[in-house]
């Protein structure tokens, strides 16, 4: 559970808003008590026919009081309890960002589930309801229970021993015992509610196979069956709480119903007036009645503990990428931009991603690394960038270790990938993004460099459209070059280009790749392909095959060299020598 | 109001049931408070606790059977409300299905999914509550009010006014959030959704050194969102607040009223008691009404929703007969067009060719040409607006019919790969098949060294939920699968671009392998695929611009001349 991270730090926090929320919902539940106790004595009282209703002017004014009172601490209620955990909410992201940055680069690889990230969000996002719905409400309940016993109490012991016992029913007994079954419940809800998800998703992304195979009506009887089985244990849990709730009822008819044996008995003795019989058992009705949910509320409790383990478990991830070694000082005074010696990483020793990896890459040089997926592309591109730390060897750029870098990696490396990230706000402010201090003539530089500038002029708000608004405006080839705008601003020495053509058509990827080698024409470059269109432009290829490098040099060389890059080169352009 | 909810199957007697247990419950809640006030009453002219025990008892059981009516109306609707969705769901489902990956595709797949999941669910809540409280608002208060009336007509008239004025405040504030709400909507959106932008864009961030110095924005936006927020719900709120205000302020005035009449002499304390207990129950359904307003407007929506889906048209799949695919057979496709209804997109136009026996069929043009349509009207997931088809000279109604489809394999980029096992993934197609029927066909695919390599061999699960396959994986499956089901027919969509070009080389083997002795319809920007082609059908506009083998379409200096020239690219003759 993270309670430890995600709730308690909150509630210390912010313990006196907290008080304060908690106040003002007792006030309201207690307001709504008064004015029944008073409407009570107000009506026994002018039952006795007083000559004047002077007599009655207090609890006259008292009801009214009351009655406009509690709506309006009501509604202070409802707002103070907002505006807190709207401010809970606020540092809960700030923490979770704050989580997550460090590791930017590797969550991708980390967690298979598409959009982690998203998902994280609404976490977030749920644990409001966490306090709104369970947490203020559960505490309420205990200050009310704590002052009608120590009321009780005033009066007479035994009375308050008993009114404990059975409030103890509705606030304890209910909640504890539905916690438990519900517990269980959930638990088996969870898991057919996956398994449906499961065979939902089969069945809509699966569904050409399905037509084709002829079986669809097979995939529909199942998903009814699971549904139907699923639909059994809501139907349980939902007559479960129905059940609850009536035996709660009859504990609070019973209460009030001693609470009037009570009344009625001091009366008698003559500690109190007769008038205060219908006080008290009208305003116990009112009372009960708040307490009534929390056995609802209390067993929801356990839908916020996914969301809890999730946020958890990615602060754990994080200290996976804390522990960094000592790095070697370097004295590096070659003429190397970047320079890779004995580079080896694993995520444990007897199976390594890279073994003994040796480059150098000198200013203004061009490189393609191409191989299969999985055989070390993308491992060794973290560690170019510092995200991860070798298990021995190092990677110096531009004369230090990049794992000392750190942050500053960013003033020597720009990265275009698969899919840049595309920011919610103006075409402008997203090309701005690679240098913030960038004027907007800067900005319009770049983009007729990466030749969007036309493009971007016919937009209905120009370079102030909002860049999600466009929605299907932009193609794939034009988000890389809106990407590329940006690498141009941020102006770093070395560009890595990770894959960045997947998914085009080749005309597309052609004009996109020379645009590419055009504008950086003088940076240095480590283009990470998946085939060979376009590699002509560089002057040395490198294949990378189970964490090493196989085979190396530039296209003639290799095409010279190398049968296995002449056959794959042959397969990638067919018709070369042929026109 | 929602006018579709009286158009459900079986809505009416449950409403006719609901009326009577509600009319009923009324009565218990009018006992109630009768035997509880009869009770205090009494005890407060100085009976004796023991004279008040049966009153009580009388109170308790009318609790207890105002109780058992609202179980008992809760497992009604709650039947009622899963029935009518599941009723949905199928109905849904069915209709997904005849309307084909096309429409999934169109609707977004993710879309439909949390759909069916999540929208049945908020649905079915909708109707459970929303049935509910539409039954409790017309009749408790009504009956409470007649009761009320004949008791005191005083206090009747002040909750008789009291409910309107309720009701028209909470309409006009309602209105007013709603307009505050919708002046804010753009800046309220995009603080929302700021959160969310950042951490999906953190990995950019990052890479552009910007990712520290976020966080100062990250919060700033979030106190930008709060402050903005609590603007929007200290209206919003109002109309709750108004709601107890004027409920508190009615049940003040009544026991004020009440004093009054007591005191004067014109009514005694028993019923005057009884009113001062019922006033809260008067205004209790319409204060619920107001509660989970948004949880059944978004079920209402879904209900909308998979509505409209269900009643979107359809074709029936045909059942009829299309003869087995064979080495002398022929199809034959004249005049075709097809249209799409935004009319964004090309279609196709005036499609022509026959094809024949075993052949193997390349589909190229640059992207928009329609070559994914063409591919789509082969495997019979769109329906031509016109044209005709013909197989052996017998005319064919449309290619979605099940004697076609059920010949055909078809492989799309990103094949799917089911929950399951690796071994009931292989033979998706042949549930029958024999393990050793899955051995040979995962051999041929070359599935032989990754099944090898995967903890629990053929019974490893894989797919979304279980262990993640690459890309060339996830093909050879699919490959596997055709090896198996071996139908005469392949339709492929860019099986390979997207793949590193080792593994692209090592699957076109494998593919050459499959298409041995069949027709194959492949459809890809993948030149060197042209060069195993029997023959090339060139896409451009929607329209067949040239056919022919790729020597005799190079020969003439033709459009697919400058096409691949083009493709191959002036920038790379080094």
């Amino acid at each position: 559970m993270g309670k430890k991270n995600w709730v308690m730090p909150y509630i210390r926090q912010y313990r006196y808003l907290l008080v304060l929320a908690i106040f003002l919902g007792f006030l309201t539940i207690l307001l709504g008590g008064a004015l029944m106790f008073t409407s009570g004595y107000l009506i026994s009282k002018s039952a006795a026919r007083p000559e004047s209703i002077l007599m009655v002017y207090v609890p006259i004014v008292g009801v009214r009081t009351f009655g406009i009172g509690r709506a309006v601490v009501s509604y202070m209620d409802r707002l103070s309890g907002h505006s807190l955990v709207l401010k809970i909410l606020s540092e809960m992201r700030v923490k979770l960002y704050k989580v997550i940055e460090p590791q930017a680069l590797l969550v991708r690889s980390r967690f298979r589930t598409g959009d982690i990230l998203g998902i994280l969000a609404n976490d977030i996002e749920h644990l409001q309801n966490f306090y709104l719905k369970t947490f203020f409400p559960a505490f309420v309940s205990l200050v009310i229970y704590a002052v009608i016993i120590a009321c009780a109490g005033l009066f007479s012991l035994p009375f308050a021993i008993l009114l404990a016992i059975m409030i103890g029913l509705l606030l304890f007994v209910a909640p504890i015992v539905s916690l438990f079954y519900t517990k269980a419940k959930n638990e088996r809800l969870k898991k057919t509610r996956n398994e449906l998800y499961y065979q939902f998703a089969d069945a809509i992304f699966g569904i050409n196979d399905w037509i084709f195979s002829g079986h669809s009506s097979q995939i529909i009887e199942d998903i009814q069956k699971k549904e139907h089985q699923f639909f059994q244990l809501e139907a349980k849990k939902q007559s479960f709480g129905n059940w609850r709730d009536m035996a709660n009822q009859l504990v609070l008819g019973t209460i009030v119903v001693a609470v009037i044996y009570w009344a009625n008995g001091l009366t008698v003795k003559g500690v109190l007036s007769p008038m205060f019989i219908a006080a008290f058992g009208l305003a116990a009705l009112s009372l009960m009645e708040s307490f009534l949910p929390l056995a609802a509320v209390v067993s929801d409790m356990t839908t916020y503990e996914d969301s809890l383990q999730r946020l958890e478990m990615i602060e754990m991830k994080r200290s996976i990428v804390k522990q960094r070694q000592e790095p070697h000082e370097s004295s590096n005074d070659s003429s190397n931009l970047i320079e890779v010696n004995h580079l080896t990483f694993g995520y444990s020793s007897d199976d390594l991603l890279l073994n003994d990896i040796n480059l150098a890459v000198s200013p203004g040089e061009k490189l393609a690394i191409i191989g299969r997926s999985g055989m070390g592309k993308s491992t060794l591109l973290h560690l170019l960038q510092g995200a991860l730390t070798p298990i021995s060897g190092e990677v110096i750029i531009g004369g230090r270790d990049v794992t000392r870098l750190e942050d500053s990696i960013t003033a020597y490396i720009s990265v275009l990938n698969q899919k840049p990230y595309l920011f919610h706000t103006s075409v402008r402010n997203n090309i701005r993004l690679g240098s913030p201090q960038a004027s907007d003539e800067e900005v319009i530089r770049v983009a007729k460099m990466v030749q969007l500038d036309e493009m971007i002029q016919q937009l209905p708000q120009g370079y102030e459209t909002n860049m999600q608004e466009t929605g299907q405006r932009f193609s794939g080839g034009e988000r890389q070059r809106i990407a590329l705008a940006r690498i141009l601003l941020q102006n770093t020495p070395i560009v890595i280009l990770d894959e960045p053509t997947v998914g085009l058509d080749p005309i597309t990827e052609t004009k996109l790749l020379s645009t590419i080698f055009t504008t950086l024409n003088d940076k240095t470059i480590i283009w990470v392909t998946h085939h060979l269109i376009g590699v002509e432009q560089v002057d040395r290829i490198l294949l990378l095959e189970h964490g090493k490098i196989v085979m190396e040099g530039s296209h003639q060389e290799l095409l010279k060299r190398e049968e296995r890059y002449r056959r794959l080169y042959r397969l990638d352009r067919p018709l070369q020598g042929k026109i | 109001m929602d006018k579709a909810l009286f158009t459900y199957k079986g809505v009416k007697p449950v409403l006719v049931k609901l009326a009577i247990i509600t009319i009923l419950q009324s009565g218990t809640i009018i006992a109630q408070a009768f035997y509880l006030a009869d009770a205090i009453s009494s005890l407060y002219r100085g009976d004796l606790f023991r004279a008040v025990i049966m009153k009580l008892a009388v109170f308790l059981l009318a609790l207890f059977s105002r109780q058992l009516l609202t179980v008992w109306k809760k497992q009604i609707t709650f039947h009622f409300a899963a029935k009518t969705s599941e009723n949905h769901r199928d109905l849904l489902l069915q209709k997904l299905f005849r309307l084909g990956p096309r429409f999934v595709g169109e609707e977004g797949s993710g879309m439909t999914v949390t759909l069916v999941m999540e929208g049945v669910l908020k649905f079915r809540n909708y109707l459970e509550l929303f049935l509910l409280k539409m039954i409790n608002m017309a009749i408790i208060p009504i009956a409470i009010m007649l009761f009320i009336l004949t008791v005191n007509i005083r206090s009747a008239v002040i909750l008789m006014i009291a409910l309107p004025i309720l009701v028209i405040f909470l309409v006009l504030l309602g209105l007013a959030a709603k307009s505050k709400a919708d002046r804010q909507f753009k800046s309220y959106h995009l603080l929302s959704n700021h959160f969310v932008d950042s951490l999906r864009g953190l990995e950019t961030l990052k890479y552009l050194g910007l990712s520290k110095d976020h966080i100062t924005n990250i919060k700033d936006v979030s106190d930008r969102y709060r402050q903005a927020t609590m603007k929007t719900l200290r209206v919003a709120f109002l109309s709750s607040f108004a709601l107890d205000f004027f409920t508190m302020l009615s049940i003040a005035t009544v026991a004020v009223f009440l004093g009054l009449g007591l005191i004067n002499g014109t009514i005694t304390l028993h019923p005057a008691l009884m009113i001062l207990i019922l006033a809260p129950e008067y205004f209790l359904p319409i204060r619920e009404l107001g509660a989970d307003y948004h949880a059944t407007l978004d079920g209402k929506n879904a209900g909308k929703k998979m509505e409209e889906m269900i009643a979107s048209e359809s074709g029936e799949q045909e059942m009829e007969a299309v003869p087995f695919w064979q080495t002398t057979s022929t199809l034959a496709v004249k005049q075709v067009n097809v249209k799409y209804h935004d009319n964004k997109r090309a279609g196709l136009k005036d499609i022509e060719f026959t094809v024949s026996g075993v052949k193997k069929i390349g589909v190229i043009g640059a992207s928009g040409a329609g070559k994914s349509t063409f591919i789509h009207f082969l495997g019979g997931f769109l329906e031509p607006s016109s044209g005709e088809i013909w197989i052996n000279g017998d005319r064919v109604c449309s290619l979605s019919a099940y004697g076609w489809q059920r010949q055909v394999t078809y492989i799309p980029q990103h094949p799917y790969i089911f929950n399951d096992t690796v071994f009931n993934n292989i033979r998706f197609y042949q549930p029958e098949a024999s393990e050793q029927e899955v051995r040979e066909a995962a051999e041929n695919a070359g599935l032989l060294e990754v099944i090898q390599s995967l903890p629990q061999g053929l019974e490893t699960i894989v797919g979304d939920g279980g262990r993640a396959l690459s890309g060339g994986q996830e093909q050879r499956i699919a490959l596997a699968r055709a090896f198996l089901g071996n139908r005469p027919i392949i339709i492929l969509d860019e099986p390979t671009a997207h793949l590193d070009i080792e593994t692209e080389a090592e699957l076109k083997e494998t593919m050459l392998k499959l298409f041995n002795g069949r027709l194959v319809f492949i459809a890809t920007h993948r030149l060197h695929w042209m060069l195993d082609m029997d023959e090339i059908i060139v896409l451009q506009h929607g329209r067949i611009v040239e056919r022919g083998s790729h020597e005799q379409l190079m020969k003439q200096h033709s459009y697919y001349d400058q096409f691949v020239k083009a493709q191959e690219g002036d920038c790379c003759h080094g």
